[in-house]
């Protein structure tokens, strides 16, 4: 289906008015995207919440993580477990880039790290070789590699950096500093390899009782905030005996603002239940949504939990409206739970083909 | 290819040289195996050194079990494209286990996963391998290997390229979980396990026993009982041993069966044998002298559901090997069973304790009826010359119950491809002991001791859950049979069958009640099976 006709039937399905339809065509659009198995990006219309089009992504499921353009028009997906990167143009499914990461010496793995320059015409990754020798294996240090996405079906690396172990989701900041969540959260320029601390985790000075922050950003999406969420766990022990009884557990996020490459780290609330992912309001950065077993909302200027709603089943993962209304809760099964962002009511849900798994829940605004 | 050493093995046994075919099979079996190295390994594996003592890269610097060789040549089959044959993989996993196995000083501490019981919880790991390692699977499994450093970091190597995703697990990302893998923790393996050791040159000079011969067997089967029988065991060809096995339960039915077995690292017995129509498994340890073998059989469709088994070979020597029940109530007249072998002469046994009448005797196992009236504690039974030390405990009274195994796990199945898995339970008996209270270090272990089974929800979460309804069912016998997977539509969010639970022992003594439990998790299918834990 074309973007038009989408448009159009959303705007009649919805029974509203040619004025308004005349307006929304001006709008924004927004796409949830999301990859299901066994390998599919589904781009799902978010004014009717149906799936507009589905494209086929080629070699077994990766992760499901998921990186756009600047003008979001364009998807990049991790396939082939992790080892491969195809872009597709999500407004007709067409696969514009392609890159294999490995060779049969060397095994190349990406962990979620996946971005796109400011300018769009680069891409990034961060790879995990293994060199495969005939009877051992070789372990080799981590390095951001750069690829032209103009190179197409055949990209190949033009340039690479060494970078620390154990990266997880990358973002691209305005003035193109990659920001990379690994034990800290770092930048590294990607023309001159130069690495910046941008906020300190494992290696924080807060002291002998706080326990080392456990951070882990699977998914961080902050589209809608234009900001990069990793969040942790920590705890503040009463003694240096470290008991872990009498302990308060703690949330803490580092949160960088891709505007400016700025960041903040705190404890933002009391440790209650598993969040896997938080997302902010787009009409309030104190207001954080939260999910996994439940969905929940707080407010971390007071460091208050304001509402917890019990989910049927885990969903790793969500993502919110640009007008901060509506919330999507996604990832492990193969439905998408829609949620009103006041009361977390549940207002409706999309199926889906297949299961999510620890698929990217995205948010591509198409401007006109 | 070279020439081929089967057929050099098969003229020199078929030449009549009777005196040294044993010996001349033995070595001639190693040249095969070598051979098959060669022909099967060195695509990818090189081979330097002295064609009579060559090293093989990767292989020659590790020892392992014969579970850990064949767990490793699997996936050598099925992760790298290795092509070889059933015959040749045994022969391989035989001579490897036989030239780099472990010692059985070694393997000792680890037998239970050799024995695949799975419902231990392993105890007294070390912090820095069990977050570093006894996170994924057993300490057992890398206890049970013996390698250079190098070899232990070429394994961190092998995680990390098989498994990518480990270093972001919980417990390894919030730390350099591969410097820390890699730099410390196999280097510390390289001085706990290292590839050379006094224990295993001491058991490569030792003259090996075989293993052939008549032992009397007592041991326990699910759902059937406390058994004793005869087992005999003959040498077949190409080291194996032909086996049968014949008695009865304690209940008087009987038991008979047959199989084949082989003997690795000169003490690793491992039978299959068909027991009244069911496959088991036998894996014992033989003691250095091959006098006596013990260890556990199972079924081998289900390898949670089995037993202890212990077998001491019969040198016409007068032997008691267990007394059922291994416990006697003051004050009571009881029944009991001495099995033994080449019983002659007196019966004793202990102070206070009176023989009231022999029902039945032969030279195998005595039936008779005895009343203690003396004190608390472990008797030694003797028959003759032949004793039992500790082999009977007289109680006052039964003070405390205590449920094998203490943590299980369960899954369920039987929908999807993946079978249930079950859990067998038996109950144990202890009186207080000298300070009168039950659970200190004193109290008097009596032994096994037939139950009620029954179970209820673990904590109040899962009364809320209703998992005693929903998890399962547990049998007269202790066998605990768990749900149906997929999800129940008449449980909360459709969730599946699983629940923790608490599973109820009942004993009556004397007309009393005494109650024990153990903690029993009902878990969704684990699609992997593998050799070792
Ligand atoms: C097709 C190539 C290939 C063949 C054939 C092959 N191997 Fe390997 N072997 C490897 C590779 C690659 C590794 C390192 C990765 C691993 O451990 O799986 C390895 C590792 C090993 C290791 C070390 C494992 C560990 O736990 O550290 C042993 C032992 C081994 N092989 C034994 C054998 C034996 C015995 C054979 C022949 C019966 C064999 N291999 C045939 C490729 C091969
Ligand atoms: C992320 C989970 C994980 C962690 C952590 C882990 N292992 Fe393993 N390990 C595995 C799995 C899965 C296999 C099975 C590989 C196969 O299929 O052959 C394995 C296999 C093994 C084997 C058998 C390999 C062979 O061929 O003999 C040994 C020994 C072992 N691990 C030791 C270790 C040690 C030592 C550590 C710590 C440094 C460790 N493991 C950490 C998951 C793990």
């Amino acid at each position: 289906m074309k973007l038009k006709n989408v448009l159009k039937s959303a705007g009649v399905l919805g029974a509203v008015g040619l004025g308004s339809l005349a307006s929304q065509a001006m709008a924004d659009q927004e796409f949830l995207l999301t990859i299901t198995r066994p390998n599919q990006l589904h781009v799902i219309d978010m004014s009717s919440n149906t799936i507009a089009r589905t494209c086929d992504i080629p070699g077994p499921f990766g992760t499901g993580s998921i990186a756009l353009s600047p003008d979001n028009t364009h998807a990049y997906v991790l396939s082939n477990g992790t080892k491969d990167v195809y872009g597709f143009d999500i407004r007709n499914c067409d696969i514009t880039f392609k890159a294999e990461q490995s060779s049969p010496t060397e095994q190349v793995i990406s962990m979620q790290s996946i971005a796109v320059s400011a300018d769009g015409k680069e891409l990034y990754t961060v790879q995990n070789p293994i060199k495969k020798l005939s009877d051992r294996f070789e372990v080799e240090q981590p390095r951001l590699a750069v690829f032209n996405i103009k190179d197409g079906m055949d990209a190949k690396v033009v340039r690479t950096f060494p970078v620390d172990r154990r990266i997880t989701k990358i973002a691209v900041t305005d003035e193109n500093e990659v920001i990379l969540g690994g034990a800290d959260l770092k930048g590294i320029n990607p023309k001159t390899g130069e690495v910046r601390m941008v906020s300190k985790l494992a290696s924080w000075e807060k002291g002998p009782l706080w326990l080392p922050p456990d951070a882990f950003a699977m998914h961080s999406q902050g589209e809608q905030m234009h900001e990069y969420i990793m969040p942790y766990v920590t705890a503040k022990f009463d003694s240096e005996d470290w008991n872990f009884e009498t302990a308060e557990w703690w949330w803490g996020i580092s949160r960088v603002d891709l505007k400016t490459g700025k960041a903040t780290r705190d404890e933002v609330l009391p440790f209650q239940f598993i969040i896997f992912n938080f997302v902010a309001d787009p009409r309030n950065p104190d207001i954080l949504y939260g999910s996994f077993n439940t969905l929940s909302k707080h407010d971390i200027s007071k460091k208050e939990t304001l509402i917890v709603h019990d989910m049927p089943h885990t969903y790793y993962d969500l993502n919110i409206s640009g007008d901060g209304k509506t919330l999507y809760v996604g990832g492990t099964s193969s439905d998408i739970s829609i949620h009103d962002s006041d009361t977390l009511e549940k207002i409706g849900s999309i199926q889906l083909t297949g299961d999510m798994s620890t698929s990217d829940l995205r948010v591509a605004t198409i401007r006109n | 290819m070279a020439p081929t050493n089967k057929s050099t093995r098969r003229t020199l046994i078929g030449s009549g040289v009777l005196l040294l075919a044993g010996l001349a099979s033995a070595s001639v079996q190693a040249d095969d195996a070598k051979q098959i190295i060669r022909d099967r390994c060195l695509a990818c594996h090189t081979e330097s050194g002295d064609a009579s003592a060559p090293n093989f890269s990767r292989i020659s610097e590790q020892r392992k079990t014969p579970e850990g060789w064949l767990f490793t040549i699997n996936r050598m089959i099925n992760l790298r494209g290795l092509q070889i044959s059933d015959d040749e993989k045994r022969e391989v996993v035989r001579y490897l286990a036989d030239t780099q196995g472990l010692a059985p000083s070694e393997a000792a501490p680890f037998r239970y996963l050799l024995e695949q019981d799975t419902n231990l919880v392993e105890e007294g790991v070390d912090q820095a391998l069990a977050e570093t390692c006894a996170r994924c699977h057993s300490a057992a499994r890398f206890g049970l290997q013996r390698r250079t450093t190098e070899e232990w970091q070429l394994l961190v190597n092998f995680h990390m390229g098989q498994f990518p995703t480990t270093e972001f697990h919980s417990l390894a990302r919030d730390r350099k979980w591969y410097e820390i893998a890699h730099d410390e923790v196999a280097v510390q393996l390289g001085e706990q396990y290292p590839l050379l050791t006094p224990a295993w040159d001491n058991w490569k000079q030792a003259v090996k026993s075989d293993l052939d011969g008549r032992w009397r067997v007592t041991g326990f089967v699910p759902g059937k009982g406390e058994y004793d029988a005869w087992m005999t065991t003959s040498k077949a060809d190409g080291g194996r041993y032909n086996l049968s096995l014949e008695g009865q339960y304690a209940d008087g039915s009987p038991l008979s069966g047959s199989g084949k077995a082989t003997v690795y690292t000169g003490y690793e017995w491992r039978a299959s044998i068909t027991i009244d129509g069911v496959k088991m498994r036998q894996v014992m340890a033989a003691d250095a002298k091959g006098m006596s073998m013990n260890g556990r059989m199972f079924l081998a469709s289900e390898r949670e559901i089995g037993g202890v088994m212990s077998a001491l070979k019969d040198t016409k020597a007068p032997a008691v090997v267990a007394v059922m029940p291994s416990y006697l109530r003051k004050g009571e007249s009881t029944a009991l069973t001495i099995i033994g072998q080449n019983l002659d002469g007196d019966i004793d046994l202990g102070p206070g304790v009176k023989v009231e009448k022999v029902l039945e005797r032969s030279d195998d196992r005595i039936h008779l009826m005895a009343r203690a009236t003396g004190d608390e504690g472990t008797q030694s039974v003797q028959v003759g010359a032949a004793e039992l030390a500790s082999g009977l405990a007289v109680y006052g009274e039964l003070a405390r119950v205590e449920v094998t195994p203490q943590n299980a796990v369960a899954r369920i199945g039987g929908m999807s491809k993946m079978p249930k898995v079950r859990v067998a339970y038996r109950a144990v008996g202890y009186s207080a002991g000298a300070d009168g209270k039950p659970g200190t270090e004193d109290d008097l272990r009596l032994g096994y001791m037939p139950a009620e089974w029954s179970i209820k929800p673990a904590d109040e979460m899962a009364a809320e859950e209703k998992d005693a309804e929903f998890a399962g069912t547990i049998d007269a016998a202790g066998i605990f049979t768990p749900g149906d997977d997929g999800p129940n539509p008449k449980r909360k969010m459709m969730a599946n069958n699983v629940g923790r639970l608490a599973v109820v022992a009942s004993v009556k003594d004397a007309g009393e009640a005494v109650e024990g439990d153990g903690s029993l998790l009902v878990s969704v299918p684990d699609f992997v099976r593998r050799v070792l834990d």
